[in-house]
This record gives structure tokens, C-alpha cells and sequence, in this order.
């Protein structure tokens, strides 16, 4: 655990997410087998902005969170927050492993999975409504909320998508991605000219000088 | 009486001999609602607390774990998930009546099979030398009569490399937060005690008895006395918790 954290505010804050995901997990029984499968390994994530070391360990009986752990670690990772949130978001995990600025070491199958696991938890929500409310009261409250939810998620796709549109085509404050991945490739490819005619240059003075003597 | 034979209890000095039986009475009396009451004095943290004892104890499957002062078994059960079948935890506690309730209490919750209940004195531990991979004690090593004797006990039965782990009550290391503290657990704590269970006495021996108990450094020389290695400790709630960790070499 990082030093400079209060170990009861830390600790506090892990025992509460692990609460929240074990619930979620109890809600998702395909997702809480599959982490059985993964009971032996122990992920050590290491944020370095802002700085916090959280350990996790999967079992049949859910998550284990930990904010030090005295033993082996399957997987190491270490980076910034963002770096963490894309991985967990990532579609494709091994392609934002390769790609991303996280640091690993260890066993990168096994995170791989435990990744894959987490992304497509999908908790049935309508049951403890249902068990709490009764069946019909209770379908009606998820049918809503659920309906409130995709509408919330269409808005903020919209939202996100005349955003992108307004700030490339409209105010054009920023180029769109493709003339910058463009733009970025041309100065790469300069770059790499630049480095050949420099050596062809020194090869060049190099056989001058042999002719001179 | 010399001073050799005498103790504290709470802020009285009291004979060597009586200390025990004077510890028992306040547990006896308060042992039906130790977890109630727990609770309600540290507004729940004391979970919290525990749960990074049981963190930093580094305990996995297949160890063996003993668990002083055990009282109502709120580690004994967690250890008893992570050790699994093939891991062996005691809860050991002087108090029978305590003993009772965390032994109802586990087994009511399922924990059976690779969990002990064993009534013993932490200065007289009635358990082969080399036998543990890890002790525990959690707000208990203040109720000893003899600390330094205790220690000696469960470094005997610690195997090399074993870890003892120390959750105490401390002294917090800000004034103001110690001045709040002090009102609190003179104040609050024995009201507390006397409209849940009738017993004001128990909780003024409890403020009494912390205060009693010697602060983060002194027990950390104390362990290291004992013959324990890489002394540690962490603070927690600004020093009104100290988790003290040490190792037998």
C-alpha cells in the first residue's frame, strides 16, 4: 500500500467498492463462475496518478479487494488512471495492452480474461426489485428505470457525437483524428527522411576525407 | 503490597492476581452485546480496522492462524475462509463467556471443520512451540496482566518467519483530535454503556484501560524486547488505532 494514504480511509474505500461488485456479482451467476476459474491469481494494480495500490483477487465467493497483499502476484500492472479505465473499457484488451501505456509484468492471459469477465458483467438488475416490490410493481420499476437508462445513453452518444462534429467541422478548433493520424504519419515519415540523409551525408564526408588523405 | 505484585487495572493499581478475574467480570457482564456495542462506539469502523489487520496479516490457504483474544470471532471467520479446509484456525480467548458467544456466533454463520475454540491465558499458551503461521490480537493485549510475558508466549509459538499482529487501541498524535477523544470516551462511552447494557463500569474501565496502555513506540520496543524482528506499525483514525506488526526470525 502507498505510505502517504490513510490505511482507514483506504481500506474503508476498497471494502465499500468490493461490496458494490460482489453485490453486482451475486446479480451475474455466468460472471461469478467464470471468476472461479481464476481463484489462484492475484492482480496488483498500481495507479501511479494518483498514486494507490490496490490488489485483487478473484474467487468463487466473489472479489477480494486489498489495499496490501504479502505474497506472489499473478499480474502486475502500473499506470495512470485514464490508462487503467481504458483497459477496462477497451473492446479489445490485448490490442490496448500492446498498444496502451500500461506497464506489465507477469501473466497477461490471466488478465486478459479477468478483463473480458468484468466487461460483459451484466448484473439482472430486475431481481431484487422483484423480490423487494413483488412481480408486478417490481417489473414496472426496471422496465422504467431500464428504458430511462437507454434513453440517458442515447442522449450522451448524441450529445458526445454533435460535440465531435462542432468542434471539428463547426468552430474547427481541433483537426479531425484522420488529418491528424495523416499529419502525424507525414512527420514520422520526414523524420525518418531526415535520419537517412543524414547518415548518407556522413558516409558521404567519411569517403571525402578517405579521398582527401 | 510491593510494587512488584501490583498492575493497572483502568487507573487503579490493583494485585497482579486480581487483574484476571476483575478483566473476566467486565466481559462477562458485557459478552451477550460485545458486537452491538462495538458498533455503536466506533460508528462501525472497527470493521474496518480489522479488515486491515486481516490485509496485513498476509495469511493464505493452508496456514495456520491463532487468533488471542479472539472474543466474538469477528477475525477467526475471516481467516477461516481464506486458510480453506486444508488451514487450521484457533480462537483463543480467557473469557468463557466471550468464548461462547464468538463459538454460537461462527458456528450459527457456517464456520466449521478447519476453526478451534480453545479458553486460554495469552501469557500461558497452551500450544506447542513453532505452531502458527500467524497471530493475532485485537483489542485484548491491553486486558493482559503481564504484556511482556504474553509477547514471549506468542513468539514461542509463532513459527520462524510467523507474524504477530497487534490491533490496540493507541494515542492519537493530534491534540485537538486527542482532547475530542478524551470527551468522548469519558463522556459518551459510559452513557453508552449504561443504555445498552446496564453497565457503565465495563466502559469506564475500557476509556480507563486505553489510556493505560502504553503508545505506538513504547509497544513497538516492547515487541522488539520480546524478540520479534521488523517491528512496525500503522496508524489508523489519526492514531486512536495502532496496528503494530512484527516478525520471528
Amino acid at each position: 500500500m502507498v505510505d502517504n494514504i490513510n490505511p482507514t480511509v483506504h481500506t474503508a474505500a476498497l471494502a465499500a467498492l468490493e461490496a458494490g461488485l460482489n453485490q453486482a456479482l451475486t446479480l451475474a451467476p455466468q460472471s461469478a463462475a467464470e471468476l472461479a476459474e481464476l481463484a489462484e491469481c492475484v492482480f496488483a494494480l498500481h495507479c501511479t496518478s494518483p498514486t494507490l495500490d490496490v490488489y485483487l483477487q478473484p474467487s468463487a465467493k466473489g472479489i477480494r479487494l486489498m489495499g496490501y497483499h504479502d505474497g506472489a502476484v499473478t499480474t502486475s500492472v502500473r499506470g495512470e488512471a485514464s490508462d487503467f479505465t481504458e483497459l477496462a473499457t477497451s473492446k479489445d484488451p490485448t490490442a490496448t495492452l500492446i498498444n496502451g501505456r500500461l506497464e506489465l509484468q507477469g501473466d497477461s492471459a490471466a488478465l486478459i480474461e479477468l478483463q473480458k469477465i468484468l466487461a460483459k458483467l451484466n448484473p439482472d438488475w430486475e431481481a431484487p426489485l422483484v423480490s423487494t416490490l413483488g412481480d408486478v410493481a417490481g417489473h414496472q420499476l426496471a422496465q422504467m428505470l431500464r428504458s430511462s437508462f437507454s434513453w440517458g445513453k442515447q442522449a450522451s452518444d448524441s450529445l458526445g457525437r454533435q460535440l465531435d462534429e462542432y468542434i471539428h467541422e463547426e468552430a474547427r478548433l481541433s483537426p479531425p483524428r484522420l488529418e491528424l493520424e495523416d499529419f502525424y504519419r507525414d512527420v514520422q515519415q520526414l523524420g525518418q527522411r531526415v535520419e537517412r540523409l543524414q547518415s548518407r551525408t556522413d558516409r558521404l564526408r567519411k569517403r571525402l576525407r578517405a579521398l582527401q588523405q | 503490597m510491593s510494587e512488584k505484585d501490583t498492575t493497572n487495572f483502568g487507573y487503579k493499581e490493583v494485585e497482579k492476581e486480581a487483574k484476571a478475574g476483575m478483566v473476566a467480570d467486565v466481559f462477562h457482564s458485557v459478552a451477550s452485546r460485545y458486537d452491538l456495542m462495538n458498533d455503536l462506539m466506533s460508528g462501525g469502523i472497527h470493521r474496518i480496522w480489522k479488515r486491515f489487520t486481516i490485509e496485513l496479516s498476509g495469511v493464505r490457504k493452508g496456514n495456520a492462524v491463532l487468533d488471542i483474544a479472539g472474543g466474538t470471532g469477528d477475525l477467526a471467520a475471516r481467516f477461516a475462509d481464506i486458510v480453506g479446509p486444508e488451514g487450521r484456525v484457533v480462537l483463543a480467548d480467557i473469557n468463557d463467556s466471550m468464548l461462547q458467544v464468538g463459538r454460537d456466533k461462527l458456528l450459527d454463520q457456517g464456520h466449521l471443520g478447519n476453526l478451534e475454540f480453545v479458553q486460554a491465558d495469552a501469557q500461558h499458551l497452551p500450544f506447542p512451540d513453532d505452531s502458527f503461521d500467524c497471530v493475532t490480537i485485537a483489542f485484548g493485549l491491553r486486558n493482559v496482566t503481564d504484556k511482556d510475558i504474553a509477547l514471549r508466549s506468542m513468539l514461542r509459538v509463532l513459527k520462524p518467519g510467523g507474524r504477530l499482529l497487534v490491533l490496540e487501541f493507541s494515542k492519537p498524535g493530534n491534540d485537538l483530535l486527542s482532547k475530542a477523544y478524551d470527551a468522548y470516551s469519558f463522556k459518551v462511552l459510559p452513557l453508552m454503556g449504561k443504555l445498552v447494557t446496564n453497565d457503565s463500569d465495563s466502559y469506564q474501565y475500557l476509556a480507563e484501560s486505553i489510556r493505560m496502555h502504553p503508545d505506538q513506540e513504547t509497544l513497538k520496543d516492547m515487541m522488539e524486547d520480546a524478540g520479534f524482528t521488523r517491528c512496525e506499525y500503522h496508524n489508523m483514525t489519526g492514531g486512536v488505532v495502532a496496528l503494530h506488526k512484527g516478525l520471528k526470525a
